[in-house]
């Protein structure tokens, strides 16, 4: 680093320059909850209707199917796409009653959509409704404090919320017990698959993870398919993702957070990914304004306090970056490309 | 009368997908120069990159601050050049058969949009039904041929009814109909009316043909769908045709980020003939695909030397993709140039056209994958994947300009300006010297191609062996005319054993690669993996890890 850089560094690391790096928000209000409809699906909540926490509001299709029907309607009223049909049961057969929606129709005769089975999909956190557009999705609008993580895992679900291990913890198969019942529990950095699967068997209502790999998410992808397709179907359950997929702690600040909310009412929802908290007793925390994380490189996980930027910087593999300094604890200053860092707000 | 002040400084800004970038440009004198640029992971504060940039400025020569009147505090101010990404839109892509929406498929794999693909051989109708009502799918393109083929008759009236159904209950939907499908009968049944040609959201295009044609009408229909505002991608191809304008080159655009790539060839005008661009941009050339499935991972493996896995790299690039500016050194950057060979090979798949051309003078890298790799690397990447015989001088839009330049409107204002910072915009990376038919007989080995000279000797004489890639140091601004001459005849752009070509130099210097057209890697991974990490150990100098 020349001379002349170092001077421009020193003028500009007067000015914050945090402003550089990625922006993590803690807590958002209010939120849209989104939740997806299928063809089929029949809503049971209209726009502008509040609804409550587990209030059911989709009926969803299970094994569905098309269908074609004749002699829908009427000649003055034939039916649109989007709209209810149902048939009672024929005079001859076993068949029993049939019901679906209307997709669209073709020659004379409409395709349906139906399914054998129905179950009902309930609120996870009380809101009003936005939207209803059958076939595609109900919006729901929450004033309650939202945690934003990367990504959901099956869910809506809710319970309270249990703190299972520490930030940096890795929660195992024979740690999962059923204390844990009814419960999202905060599984610290990773989970493995065996643990997730128990979770599940036990009765664990979500699980909140820092990372969880690429494999395990799939494997569990496909345990909830086989589930859902059994005879019972499965309770709720959710897994919200904070960080990615590589392993790492959760950061301090989301740990203070869940240690604040620990025992209290929670829900996980999908769309978008985020841990909602409804009780607006509960007071969260909010993280130092100078206070940095690593979230990538061979400091992952780490945290610090911003002591300025520190210009281009040249980093392993021959690679020129743009660096902050960061202190950790009382040791001086190390530069990290601005890339590796976030800050939280 | 108006007295129109002309700006002495402005702001470049391109917003992508990953990275906000921002450039300080200046009129110091009678030309624009280029003063500074920074960069940023994407939502980052333009002001505070804009005021950094200023403060920088001031520090670095304060008498050219003053000048120019650029002051940290008053950055903000700045007039701008702002080229800003969207989101990917997805498309619903509708055929009666799966080779109708293969078809289909192809063209719209030409687009900017993401594309999901459903026939009724495929899918059935609930689920073709929910895919269009899906909230994230914006447009349907469904067609059929005119008239329809033997495979699509069985199924046509039920997409017709099905895409009708779809516009009634989501007006908001825009529809591209490629070929007769709103005069069928049952798509009345399905909209609620007869198709007259009136809706504002459907638009109709060329039928599908029994013979692969110019794709262009349809392409242009799609890519018209698109909000309006300027898209870095879009706006580069405008100043990359000022750009061959003003410098007299034909040129060469290749360009990936986070959400897709541009590749994009302009050639200056002729006579009175103004300059003329072909260019494709895809959501096919994503860094990283947005769905991580096992294809797009074997797809990036194949260019590591690593000995990750296939969970493991697919834990890797699900985090870049959430975060394409993590770890962006060490082993981080050769996965990151793994992932933009893998998007590169994508990028070249659906631009076979652009691919045939002949060798343009210069090419251009742009992008966030490129911006920080080594020169060497850039260049290895760049002639792994782009396997066209003969010589290009390879460059570099280090500071993100082309998107910003571009969204000047006035085509003679946007060629003046890209004419004072033709200097500036383009970092040289070096020459690509692409020879082809110099395998020989594969079972022999490497052996003795024949010699490369640089001026009469002046700057050495190499020795060629077959399968190489060679690096030739050739300093930038350095220019000197390389003589190749081969035992057997061989291919740089036309066939010989003897070839001179004019060369330039760069922080790479002169790349000569020898090696298969196409590249032919071996197929046992321990092998290939060899092979990489050979041409690699040049790339990637001191391996510093």
């Amino acid at each position: 680093m020349t001379a002349a850089n170092a001077t421009v560094d020193a003028e500009v690391a007067d000015r914050a320059g945090m402003e550089l790096l990625a922006r993590r928000p803690l807590l958002v209000s209010p939120i849209d909850m989104l939740f997806p409809l299928q063809p089929g699906d029949r809503p049971l909540v209209k726009a502008g209707e509040a609804v409550g926490r587990a209030q059911p509001i989709v009926e969803q299709v299970r094994e569905p199917r098309t269908i074609v029907v004749n002699g829908v309607g009427t000649a003055e009223e034939p039916g649109a796409p989007g709209e209810r049909w149902a048939a009672g049961p024929r005079a001859r057969g076993n068949e029993s009653a049939v019901e679906g929606e209307l997709l669209f129709r073709s020659n004379g005769r409409w395709r349906v959509a139906s399914g054998e089975r129905a179950e009902t999909l309930e609120a996870p956190s009380a809101g009003v409704v936005e939207d209803v557009q059958p076939g595609s999705r109900i919006t729901i609008r929450s004033v309650a404090n939202a945690i934003p993580g990367r990504m959901t895992l099956a869910g809506p679900t809710w319970g309270r919320l249990q703190v299972a291990t520490g930030a940096d913890g890795e929660l195992r198969a024979q740690h999962v017990d059923v204390g844990a019942a009814g419960a999202i529990i905060v599984a610290g950095a990773r989970m493995d698959a065996e643990a997730l699967t128990r979770a599940r068997a036990v009765g664990v209502r979500g699980v909140i993870v820092a990372a969880l790999g690429i494999k395990e998410q799939r494997d569990f992808l496909a345990s909830e398919r086989r589930g859902r397709a059994a005879v019972h179907g499965l309770p709720p359950f959710g897994i919200l993702v904070l960080d990615g997929a590589a392993r790492r702690p959760i950061a301090s600040p989301l740990m203070t957070l869940f240690e604040a909310i620990d025992g209290g009412l929670v829900a996980i929802i999908g769309n978008p990914p985020a841990l909602l908290v409804d009780d607006p007793s509960i007071k969260l925390p909010a993280a130092a304004p100078d206070l940095v994380r690593v979230r990538s490189g061979p400091l992952a996980g780490a945290e610090g306090t911003w002591a300025g930027l520190a210009g281009p910087r040249r980093f392993p593999a021959g690679v020129t970056l743009e660096a902050a300094f960061v202190r950790f604890g009382g040791r001086p200053p190390v530069a990290i490309p601005i890339g590796d860092l976030e800050r939280f707000a | 009368m108006h007295r129109v002040t002309v700006p002495r400084a402005l702001l470049a800004i391109d917003a992508g997908a990953a990275t906000t970038s921002v450039a300080l440009l200046g009129r110091p004198g009678p030309r624009w120069r280029l003063l500074g640029s920074l960069s940023a992971p994407a939502g980052a504060d333009v002001d505070a990159l804009g005021w950094i940039l200023a403060a920088r400025l001031a520090v670095a020569d304060a008498r050219l601050a003053g000048d120019l009147e650029i002051a940290a505090d008053e950055a903000h101010r700045l007039p701008r050049l702002e080229a800003r990404s969207r989101p990917v839109a997805t498309l619903a892509v509708l055929g009666a058969s799966r080779r109708a929406v293969g078809l289909l498929e192809a063209v719209a794999a030409r687009t900017p949009w993401r594309i999901r693909t459903a026939s009724p051989e495929t899918h059935d109708p609930r689920e073709m039904t929910d895919l269009a009502l899906r909230p994230e799918v914006t447009a349907v393109l469904v067609g059929a041929g005119d008239p329809p083929g033997p495979d699509e008759r069985g199924w046509l009236d039920d997409l017709a009814g099905l895409v009708g159904a779809a516009t009634r209950r989501r007006p908001d939907l825009r529809v591209v109909l490629a070929g007769p499908v709103a005069s069928r009968n049952a798509w009345a049944e399905g909209a609620g009316r007869p198709y007259d040609g009136t809706h504002e959201h459907i638009v109709e295009a060329p039928p599908l043909g029994v013979r692969s044609g110019p794709d262009e009408p349809l392409r242009e229909i799609l890519e018209g769908l698109l909000p309006a505002a300027p898209d870095p991608r879009q706006t580069a191809v405008r100043t990359l045709l000022s750009l061959a304008d003003a410098l007299d080159r034909k040129l060469e655009l290749i360009d990936i980020g986070l959400d897709g790539g541009l590749r994009a060839i302009a050639s200056p005008g002729i006579a009175d003939q103004g300059p003329a661009a072909v260019s494709v941009r895809t959501a096919q050339a994503a860094l990283v695909p947005t769905e991580i499935d096992d294809a797009a991972v074997d797809a990036v493996l194949a260019w590591t030397t690593g000995s990750l896995d296939r969970h493991r790299m697919g834990d890797r690039l699900l985090d870049l993709r959430g975060q394409p500016w993590a770890e962006a050194s060490g082993e981080g950057a050769r996965l990151r140039l793994a992932a933009t060979r893998a998007a590169l090979a994508r990028l070249a798949a659906v631009t076979t056209d652009i691919g045939a051309m002949p060798s343009p003078d210069v090419t251009i890298v742009s992008g966030g994958a490129f911006a920080i790799a080594p020169p060497r690397a850039v260049a290895l990447a760049v002639a792994d994947t782009i396997r066209r015989p003969g010589a290009t001088q390879l460059a570099i839009d280090h500071a993100r300009l082309l998107g910003p330049i571009g969204t000047i409107e006035d085509p003679d204002e946007r060629r003046a300006l890209v004419a004072d910072l033709a200097d500036d915009l383009l970092a040289p990376v070096g020459s690509l010297l692409v020879v082809a038919g110099v395998g020989g007989n594969r079972r022999s080995g490497p052996h003795a191609a024949g010699k490369l000279v640089l001026d009469g000797d002046q700057h050495g004489r190499y020795d060629l062996t077959t399968g190489e890639v060679a690096f030739v140091d050739l300093a930038p601004g350095d220019q000197a005319l390389a003589t190749l001459d081969f035992k057997d005849a061989v291919r740089v752009g036309h066939r010989a054993k003897r070839v001179t070509v004019q060369v330039s130099g760069g922080v790479a210097g002169l790349t000569v690669d020898l090696r298969d057209v196409p590249l032919r890697l071996p197929e046992r991974r321990d092998r290939r993996r060899a092979a990489l990490a050979a041409w690699g150990e040049l790339a990637w100098p001191g391996d510093e890890r």
